[in-house]
């Protein structure tokens, strides 16, 4: 068995308190009224948006948490939906701008739970055939972002995985000694994409999953020593992606332990903000990567014999 | 009486001259220097006991000529400070100081030629903890320890285990190399090194890690004595008349 028992029982109260806390949150990750396609600023309150749809997405599809967490990831996203115009805005800010990649990685979970949006999905479809828009110059890792949105969007077109792969840092079977905290989220990313969120283990390469599988207990040992939390979190996503998981259950117990009853959990080791706002724009992103993290564990002990 | 700092000052001393010895430096006995010319005797005992086995490095490794003298020396030091425990019962730290001085012996009885400066340094027995390498943070810590054991000729369980786990160690490495704990960094890497020079497979690549630890952890006496003997490990330069020990 490669997801031990309590591995499961610490990733299905992970994944439900977090749902949890999603939903009972999701006011404070509300677009400021009257935004427009043009968004200032789109870390602050548009990616955030995204990745709780992400969150709530990958629940639905793996489909293994409670029957109320599952209800209430589909309401989050009808609430996403709903704060992006029923994906008026994605088109929007998709026709203005050709060559930005945010709408149609936001769009791809909203796809992968059936909320479509005609226009949106007309001009996705032409601009994926612009040799301008496959020559945006990308981080290798995001370029892996992008070509995943597409495929779960269904605009694949014959992507070279094993090239995408290849030119990220993880593709060079680096040295695990000379990683940093801002390499190690590319590294994690880079695994999400080409596993699609742990739905598709083979999608890494055997030469690199074997190279995670010998260095990722390193890399967690370090990253919770310094409380690197949502580090920590991503991490065991990547473990659990795996095509054979690599799942220890202290790691996933300290993350359990760490979360509070009401499903929240801190970014890193230093004091929590008692503002309810700033909680959610500090926290919100650890969450998000701690109901992913227990969603896909579940759903790979699930699928064992 | 012997501060801390003397200790520490004598250890220095007695590995800046096994590392000259062992860079090809010739001359008289090195040990017996080591402790004519010490402003504190004790201490440089108590050295001759921290760098262990690493005092024969350069007869095991480069080949020199070894004096009877030195061995007088190392002989004293065994005398001078009592054994740590060595059974199944003595703590974890008393084993390691215990298989240090049981490297010591060996290479002692050895290099010293008729017996006559036999110390009587038991190898540890019943030291389980040595296989198990499930919790390879814990395990790879005490390996470190013991990184004087990591030289040719010598054999016992230790090297049994560090045979049998090429990536507790290079996890080891890689975790003290991203603690910054270079010292234990440089001494797992000396462990790399005795496994490629056994031919045993590694999943990283020893000298440029060594090369890494070395720009940026700096070299201390004894840390660059481990770095020269990982070095002339991955080298193969290590004198090939050395017969191997085992008990």
């Amino acid at each position: 068995m490669t997801v031990p028992e309590p591995v499961a029982t610490a990733a299905r109260s992970m994944a439900d308190r977090a749902l949890s806390w999603l939903h009972a949150n999701r006011a404070h990750g509300a677009l400021p009224e009257g935004t427009t396609e043009t968004i200032a600023d789109p870390d602050s309150v548009y990616k955030p948006l995204g990745e709780t749809t992400l969150a709530a997405s990958v629940l639905l599809r793996d489909g293994v948490a409670g029957a109320g967490q599952l209800v209430a990831a589909q309401a989050l996203m009808d609430f996403t939906w709903r704060q992006l115009r029923e994906g008026d805005m994605l088109y929007e800010r998709q026709l203005r701008h050709t060559l930005m990649t945010d709408p149609l990685e936001m769009y791809a979970p909203f796809v992968r739970c059936g909320y479509r949006h005609a226009d949106l999905d007309r001009l996705l479809a032409h601009r994926a055939r612009l040799r301008s828009v496959d020559g945006v110059e990308l981080l290798p890792n995001r370029r892996l972002a992008v070509a995943n949105a597409a495929r779960v969007a269904g605009l694949d077109h014959d992507a070279d995985w094993a090239a995408l792969a290849r030119a990220t840092w993880l593709g060079s079977t680096p040295e695990p000694w000379a990683i940093n905290w801002i390499t190690a989220y590319a590294m994690t990313h880079t695994v999400f994409h080409l596993t699609d969120w742990g739905g598709r283990p083979h999608g890494l390469p055997p030469d690199l999953t074997a190279y995670v599988r010998t260095w990722l207990p390193v890399w967690i040992d370090i990253w919770r020593e310094v409380g690197q939390w949502d580090l920590v979190a991503e991490l065991l996503i990547v473990g659990a992606s795996l095509d054979e998981p690599y799942c220890e259950p202290s790691d996933w117990e300290a993350i359990a332990a760490l979360q509070h009853e009401d499903g929240f959990v801190p970014r890193d080791a230093d004091p929590v903000d008692d503002d309810p706002l700033q909680r959610f724009k500090d926290h919100q992103h650890t969450v998000v990567v701690t109901a992913v993290a227990g969603s896909i564990a579940l759903a790979r002990a699930a699928r064992e014999p | 009486m012997s501060s801390r700092a003397d200790f520490a000052a004598a250890a220095d001393d007695l590995a800046i001259r096994v590392l000259g010895a062992l860079r090809g430096a010739k001359g008289t006995a090195l040990v017996a220097r080591h402790i004519d010319s010490a402003p504190d005797a004790l201490a440089a005992l108590a050295a001759i006991r921290v760098i262990g086995a690493d005092t024969f490095s350069p007869y095991v490794l480069a080949g020199a000529a070894f004096h009877a003298e030195d061995a007088a020396a190392v002989a004293r030091s065994f005398e001078a400070f009592p054994l740590p425990g060595s059974g199944p019962s003595a703590p974890v730290d008393e084993r390691t100081a215990a298989w240090r001085d049981w490297a010591t012996a060996q290479l002692l009885s050895r290099l010293g030629g008729r017996g006559t400066w036999r110390v009587d340094a038991a190898q540890p027995e019943g030291d389980v903890a040595l296989a198990d390498t499930a919790d390879w943070q814990r395990w790879s810590v005490r390996m470190a320890q013991l990184a004087t054991l990591a030289t040719p000729g010598l054999e016992g369980p230790v090297h049994d285990a560090a045979r049998g786990a090429a990536l507790p160690l290079s996890r080891g490495v890689t975790r003290s190399v991203l603690r910054r704990d270079f010292p234990t960094a440089v001494r797992l890497i000396r462990w790399l090194a005795w496994l490629a020079h056994e031919g045993v497979p590694l999943p990283l690549e020893p000298l440029l890690a060594l090369e890494h630890v070395r720009l940026l952890g700096g070299e201390s006496p004894r840390t660059a004595l481990d770095l020269a003997v990982a070095r002339h490990l991955l080298e193969g330069r290590h004198h090939q008349g050395t017969q191997e020990v085992r008990t």
